[in-house]
């Protein structure tokens, strides 16, 4: 008998082991692609880029953006081709975001002024999700801002847009 | 083709050895940091957006903009776990087999060979340096601005704050003492470009550092330490920090004898990556917060 058993425990072990493979394989395989797998696929494509080779340098933005004061700071988070962005703080506490984009890097963000029923300051505007508010200026830049706080409001966001230097952008070459 | 960037915030781990040792520097900068995993957990966090189309829209840019290697993301990512897996490769085997298993100091011992006191300091000053143009390669300033640095050093939160508080306690307070800042100083200002050559870390991280051949970049990395001092003074001063009560709170999570500190570096080298860990979480925020302005 005891041959037998050890034989049967052995196999036993082997089939709870294959088992265990399998589920462990199939697991693996069976994980769903990522919402974002098609947005990595094309964007690893060769000469995919993120930013036009023309875009505007994010250093020449900056003289465009709202000065700080009355209790607001100002801080510069990002400065890339294309893109600058800062960062606006009340009492130490942010509040929302500041930024100027170059759209030639993404044009699908200008498409969505043709639609704008709305102005700020003269140039169409639109909301975005429940947190940001942004204008088209020179059909070209998109200038944003972003609430990061809830007492951030929607006329605070129109507010601090008109606070750009939108006429001095638009004469931006 | 390096990983996708919405795998490595997903992987972020959310217990283990490296959120455990983070979470005992809490004291430091009390709810400062949270452990923000998950991309689209991160996104919604980050924007407080939660439209299912607004969310697929940020991350889709998100990814973009990670994948153009001219944008500098991706460079900053392989800075930080470049400068995490340097210091600890030597002990990585042993690690290895302690997988699965809580991982204590003394269990751990006879696999770690005491960490020299300059070899400590290295590590300190060319970390300290990794953060410098990483910050540079992610924000968009040219990667010898201290200056610029600095600036935004007093501006530092969340997980890019840990990670100082992380560098001053585990690789600066712990194994080197209260003087930890002085003995960066010196060793840096009396080593030689050859000997720097051998340190692993600065092996790992060597092409990036600004400074042209070596001695310039010794240069650059006792220049970079010098300018921070001032910052890390203040900060260890103002927040009462110590040797013993950082080695306190870490012993609270992690079983570590107070008799054996040439050890303590060693053992953090190998088995906390708060380097990757928050450095990825510091690079999906910057990237969403950009991908959200530019949508």
């Amino acid at each position: 008998m005891k041959p037998l058993d050890w034989r049967t425990n052995w196999q036993k072990g082997i089939v709870a082991i294959a088992l265990s493979l399998v589920l462990l394989i199939s697991g693996c395989q069976t994980k769903p692609p990522s919402q974002f797998a098609q947005a990595q696929q094309d964007s690893s494509k060769p000469k995919v880029t993120a930013v036009a080779k023309d875009a505007t340098q994010g250093g020449e933005f900056n003289k465009f953006f709202p000065k700080p004061g009355a209790g607001y700071e100002r801080v510069y988070t990002q400065e890339k081709k294309g893109f600058a962005e800062a960062k606006l703080k009340k009492d130490g506490k942010e509040v929302a975001m500041l930024a100027v984009s170059d759209t030639k890097s993404l044009p699908s963000a200008a498409l969505k002024f043709a639609n704008a029923t709305t102005k700020i300051a003269g140039y169409p505007s639109v909301e975005l999700g429940s947190t940001q508010t942004s204008v088209l200026v020179k059909d070209r830049y998109q200038v944003k801002v972003i609430s990061k706080a809830p007492s951030f409001t929607k006329d605070d966001r129109a507010a601090w847009i008109s606070k750009f230097d939108l006429k001095g952008l638009e004469k931006l070459k | 083709m390096s990983k996708p960037i919405y795998e490595l915030v997903d992987e972020l781990p959310t217990s283990g050895t490296t959120v455990m040792a983070l979470n005992a520097l809490d004291f430091v900068i009390p709810g400062q940091w949270q452990n923000l995993t998950g991309f689209t957990n991160t996104i919604k966090t980050v924007t407080g957006e939660t439209d299912e189309a607004m969310i697929q829209a940020i991350g889709d840019r998100a990814v973009y903009l990670y994948n153009d290697e001219s944008q500098g993301y991706q460079r900053a990512m392989w800075l930080y776990q470049t400068v995490d897996n340097a210091a600890g490769a030597l002990g990585m085997a042993a690690m290895a087999n302690k997988i699965g298993q809580d991982i204590s100091f003394l269990g751990f011992l006879d696999n770690l060979t005491p960490k020299p006191e300059k070899a400590q300091s290295i590590d300190l000053c060319v970390k300290l340096v990794v953060e410098l143009v990483a910050y540079c390669q992610i924000n968009g300033i040219p990667g010898d601005s201290i200056g610029d640095f600095l600036a935004a050093l007093g501006d530092y939160g969340g997980e890019s704050l840990m990670r100082m508080v992380a560098l001053i306690c585990f690789d600066g307070l712990i194994p080197l003492g209260p003087s930890f800042i002085e003995k960066g100083l010196s060793t840096m200002g009396n080593l030689s470009p050859q000997e720097l050559e051998h340190n692993q870390t600065f092996q790992g991280v060597n092409n990036l550092i600004p400074g042209g051949d070596t001695a310039g970049k010794l240069g650059f990395i006792g220049q970079s330490f010098d300018s921070v001092k001032g910052w890390m003074t203040d900060f260890v001063s103002s927040k009462g920090l110590t040797q013993e009560n950082a080695l306190g709170n870490l012993q609270k999570f992690v079983q570590i004898s107070a008799d054996k500190l040439d050890y303590v570096g060693a053992f953090l080298d190998v088995s906390v990556k708060y380097y990757t860990h928050t450095g990825t979480q510091t690079l999906a925020r910057r990237l969403i917060e950009r991908a959200i302005a530019e949508i």
